[in-house]
């Protein structure tokens, strides 16, 4: 993907720098643990590689670093940045602040439409198709919302923009990995 | 009054591209018999006598604004509750002066013009507005600060339109366009997901959207709402593969599918990763990353749910056979065996679904993994195992 060639270095460089650091902790660790540790590495480092623009890693980091057994992987890794996790929950609670906000319009446009509604008379069948449509969609937003770290607090503009940025770094972190595994393969 | 005939020319010509949609609007509501050009004539009549100053504060806004939107959106209010003031206030005002009356034809054949124009090119109209614009502006410059409220007016528009050639010509165009593209999701929603503003017939509807925008914030906030959604999920259609849905449910369901499939894949090749550094041979040590189901190739929703089923179970194979596997291999693969799985590398895997996979697919229960999606790279990339009813199938390959 060229266009995210800068991404993708930007990536690396944070994962590698990252790695070195987790590796001079513990010498014998289980498959496992190494898996979590390779995978939370790559995870933070693509998030950071976002420097606290987007709200997906935002939250990501910020929950590694709730975690306590996470949390020194995070500090080693992100290093001198300590504020981001202090920008993450004030940026929470905004979120939250505005959610509901926006959750009151929305409510208040239901039951302006709910009320529009009852006054046309709209086709029987389109009126549960409709329902139907709605129904489907709002519990596939919620499953979009469990996927995308820190989803919950998004209304549907920024979770769908979230999810825009969230597949991008999702696919720059395939393809960096995917490429440095085949790199050391080759080697051996 | 020559030059306040062409001040109300340049200001017709103005308001003409936010009036041809209001136009379309309020003869429905208030005078569903009357024809644009009575509607013209009543609101020329009206508009000089009626109070601009009253006007001008909501104008100022749109001169310290830069974005498109909140500029649009302040014309369409306040055209549309001018209009209807005026309408409220009534006809009365005949107001036939000889000037007048040749001012309304010249504004009529103009309405006429602006009407067969209304949809497609606003482009060479605007540029007559920019014109009319910049020669109005000259104008208000002589005549200094507008102490004349329809002076202040009129730097009201010229400032709007002078964002809209500074913001290159956004304004007119997301403008109508929107409608339009507010008029056709509106229609689309209604045909896939039902519309908000219920309507009898499609064309009313449309009708009834625009005027509903103009009325209530709240359908405003809806539809700016929906608007943005829309833009996001068509930028999203062009990552996603296999995005050629309509559907906003189903595009959705593509979205969900491909970043649990993603998520998978960045799991797995972390698991991957470990194989370089493990003593044993690279392909078995990634034995236990692979029992998972994905959908490479948008294998659909049926896949996306038999995923969430079989997850937790894998989940938990996966690490008792990592925990196995650091003691000993022959007990890990023990235990494999005795769940009627196996390992094998990814070539092999490949060429028997390939052989079997039509023929067996209702009776395979579970689980092809492919972590690397383009294939065999390389054979300790990843490792397939397979888990299946049929016996045949069960304890091969070892």
């Amino acid at each position: 993907m060229c266009p995210h060639t800068s991404l993708k270095q930007q990536f690396l460089k944070k994962w590698i720098m990252g790695l070195q650091r987790c590796s001079f902790s513990k010498k014998n660790m289980s498959i496992l643990e190494r898996k979590k540790t390779i995978k939370l590495s790559a995870d933070i480092a693509m998030a950071s590689a976002r420097n606290g623009t987007t709200r997906w890693s935002r939250a990501l980091i910020s929950n590694a670093s709730k975690d306590g057994s996470d949390n020194r992987l995070v500090q080693q890794i992100l290093g001198p940045d300590s504020n981001t996790p202090a920008v993450a929950t004030t940026t929470n609670k905004a979120r939250t602040r505005r959610a509901s906000v926006c959750k009151k319009i929305v409510k208040r446009s239901h039951q302006i439409r709910r009320r529009r509604r009852k006054c046309v008379a709209a086709a029987p069948v389109k009126a549960v198709t409709s329902s139907i449509s709605k129904h489907l969609v709002r519990k596939r937003t919620q499953v979009l919302k469990t996927l995308i770290p820190g989803g919950e607090f998004m209304d549907e503009i920024c979770l769908i923009e979230e999810t825009l940025d969230y597949i991008t770094s999702l696919r720059v972190q395939v393809d960096v990995m995917r490429s440095v595994a085949s790199a050391c393969f080759s080697q051996s | 009054m020559q030059p306040c005939s062409r001040e109300m020319q340049a200001m017709n010509s103005l308001l003409n591209p936010t009036l041809q949609d209001q136009q379309i609007q309020t003869p429905p509501l208030d005078h569903p018999t009357s024809s644009h050009d009575d509607f013209l004539e009543q609101m020329l009549s009206t508009l000089p006598s009626c109070s601009w100053s009253d006007l001008k504060s909501p104008w100022d806004p749109p001169k310290s604004d830069e974005t498109d939107n909140n500029v649009g959106f302040h014309y369409d209010e306040i055209l549309a509750s001018k209009l209807r003031h005026h309408q409220i206030n009534g006809g009365d005002g005949g107001g036939s002066s000889p000037a007048a009356a040749a001012m309304k034809i010249m504004m009529q054949q103009q309405m006429m013009l602006t009407m067969g124009v209304s949809t497609g090119a606003t482009g060479s109209h605007h540029q007559n507005d920019v014109v009319d614009c910049s020669s109005f502006k000259s104008l208000n410059q002589q005549g200094g600060e507008g102490s004349n409220s329809m002076q202040a007016l009129f730097n009201g528009f010229s400032a709007g339109s002078l964002h809209e050639t500074n913001q290159s010509h956004h304004f007119h165009h997301p403008q109508t366009p929107n409608f339009g593209a507010t008029a056709r999701t509106v229609m689309n929603q209604s045909q896939a997901s039902g519309s908000t503003t219920p309507a009898p017939a499609q064309p009313k509807q449309r009708v009834r959207a625009r005027r509903g925008q103009a009325t209530d914030p709240h359908s405003i906030a809806e539809r700016l709402r929906r608007e943005r959604i829309a833009e996001r999920m068509k930028a999203l259609q062009e990552l996603v593969p296999n995005a050629n849905k309509t559907d906003k449910a189903s595009m959705l369901d593509e979205i969900i599918d491909y970043v649990k499939f993603l998520q998978l894949q960045v799991k797995v090749l972390s698991m991957s990763r470990l194989g370089g550094a493990a003593a044993v041979a690279p392909l078995v040590a990634e034995g236990g990353g692979g029992r998972v189901q994905t959908t490479a190739n948008g294998g659909g929703s049926s896949g996306g749910n038999q995923t969430s089923g079989n997850n937790d179970s894998v989940a938990v194979t996966e690490h008792q056979v990592a925990k196995l596997m650091e003691e000993d291999m022959g007990s890990a693969m023990q235990y494999l065996q005795g769940k009627g799985l196996c390992l094998m590398p990814i070539s092999l895997a490949t060429a028997i679904s390939t052989s079997t996979c039509h023929s067996r697919n209702p009776m395979m229960k579970g689980a092809l993994l492919q972590s690397n999606g383009e294939g065999p790279s390389s054979p300790s990339m990843s490792v397939l195992t397979v888990q299946s009813a049929t016996p045949t199938m069960g304890n091969g390959g070892l």
